[in-house]
């Protein structure tokens, strides 16, 4: 067990219910910097809504959620979602094109220090087979496996610890689950907390949890 | 001035032409007749009263109680405001109504202070027509504004979190449905803006022409009152939606999820 200070995510006895719904109780989960790990579970128990909870969008029913040591709440969480980057199953990439949708967030104030690799994005694009002509593609136009793979880079380029992904290979074919793969694989500073339905998982050398399983 | 008089009789021969549009609802079959003639009498009697108030408002010219009217004014109109949108009373009935009393007040002032440069700005005479045109372009570009950012934001709060997670301030977020909305109130007045005069004759250019003015002051007051309107509506609408964020969003920045009565 690793000690709290090395934690990068630690969700501590939580507990989140929709109505009359609990989705899932006194979870508990911890990730260090660097580590990889995928929670299965069938569609419907509470896998997206758990990286919600996480990015603080959806406050626990109970317990916390401390990242990098510091409790998640209403005040901290504008900070603390500086370590996170997500990728949505289904990106809303918002208006405008694909390069449009990966400059706006290197404009908002708190990335003002991020300064992009223009070879960086370039190699990304080369290894998930994106095409240099799609950065002038309306996103709305995209295929929901581009925009997963777009939203993908949108978060690498934000260069944060923590990457949340949810079913982030659920629109791909064969390849370019295997591309996806080999590009988070390569990313060995950043931890991984991702959820699938999928029993293979990313494919990276990750740990896999079972919803119900955990606690 | 040289203002025609209408006598009670002969008004009462304006509601002949009221026979044209219930017999086309009558030969089609379209269920309006009821809804329209309860829309009728619901006019009369509201300008009935409305005349009576004036009149005795007019009568007392008295700041105090020209700026008491505004208010009751301002505070009807942010009660249709909440009505036609479906918003809740709690979250947003004092930003809407402080919206709405800002962007009416203030260009209404501008006009009668600086435009007008009245001895008595507070002259009811004047404050008051040109408040209620003012805040009846208001209320409508408040409703449209209000509703196309409430739609918007719940058609796409996936993007707005999006953006949350991507570092964006509430601010920051939020900037791109506060543009949508400002441009979707203000087309109807843009639109009206570029066509006035062509299409239709205005109405406070009519109303001082039908008081005696002559065409060239009527096109004056009808610029002047343009500008106050599309000024005060981008300004209530800016206002109704910075001053409800507030109530309508939690300290992490996520929508409330009981912002409008149906969610």
């Amino acid at each position: 067990m690793n000690s709290a200070s090395e934690t990068l995510l630690e969700i501590e006895d939580l507990s989140l219910r929709v109505g009359e719904r609990t989705l899932f109780e006194q979870l508990c989960l911890r990730i260090s910097p660097g580590e990889r790990v995928t929670v299965q579970g069938p569609s419907g128990c509470g896998k997206s809504s758990l990286l919600r909870a996480v990015l603080g969008f959806w406050p626990p029913t109970e317990g916390t959620v401390r990242v990098g040591g510091e409790v998640l709440d209403d005040h901290s969480v504008w900070h603390l979602r500086l370590r996170m980057a997500w990728v949505p199953q289904e990106a809303d990439l918002g208006p405008g094109t694909v390069l449009e949708a990966l400059d706006r967030p290197l404009a908002y104030h708190a990335n003002r220090r991020i300064q992009r690799d223009e070879a960086q994005l370039r190699s990304w694009m080369g290894d998930l087979a994106l095409s240099r002509e799609i950065l002038d593609q309306p996103t709305d136009r995209l295929s929901g496996g581009e925009k997963q793979r777009v939203a993908l880079l949108a978060a690498l380029q934000l260069q944060r610890p923590l990457l949340l992904l949810d079913e982030p290979v659920s629109a791909l074919d064969g390849d370019n689950r295997a591309r996806v793969a080999k590009l988070l694989g390569q990313q060995k500073d950043q931890s991984i907390l991702a959820v699938s339905h999928d029993r293979e998982g990313l494919g990276l050398d990750e740990r896999f949890l079972h919803l119900g399983e955990l606690g | 001035m040289s203002v025609v008089e209408i006598p009670l009789w002969n008004l009462a021969t304006a509601y002949l032409l009221l026979l044209i549009p219930l017999a086309l609802f009558l030969y089609l079959g379209a269920h309006r007749v009821r809804e329209t003639l309860v829309s009728v009498v619901r006019m009369t009697v509201q300008l009935l009263f409305v005349g009576l108030y004036l009149h005795v408002v007019f009568e007392l010219d008295h700041p105090g109680v020209t700026l008491l009217w505004l208010l009751v004014m301002v505070l009807v109109a942010d009660a249709s405001i909440l009505r036609g949108c479906g918003l809740r009373i709690q979250v947003f009935a004092f930003p809407l109504f402080f919206a709405i009393l800002l962007g009416t007040i203030l260009p209404a002032l501008f006009f009668t202070f600086l435009v007008l440069r009245l001895d008595a700005p507070f002259e009811a005479q004047y404050l008051i027509p040109i408040g209620g045109m003012i805040l009846g372009n208001c209320l409508r570009a408040d409703i449209i504004g209000l509703q196309h950012f409430s739609e918007n934001l719940k058609k796409r709060e996936s993007h707005y979190l999006l953006c949350l997670s991507q570092g964006a301030s509430r601010t920051e977020a939020l900037r791109p449905f506060f543009r949508d909305a400002l441009q979707a109130a203000l087309g109807p007045t843009l639109a009206s803006m570029a066509t006035i005069g062509l299409v239709s004759l205005p109405g406070m250019m009519t109303g001082v022409i039908l008081a005696g003015a002559d065409p060239g002051t009527a096109i004056r007051y009808q610029i002047a009152i343009m500008i106050s309107i599309f000024s005060g509506t981008a300004l209530t609408v800016f206002l109704a939606i910075h001053f409800s964020i507030p109530r309508g969003f939690s300290p992490a920045g996520i929508p409330h999820p009981t912002l409008s009565k149906s969610s």
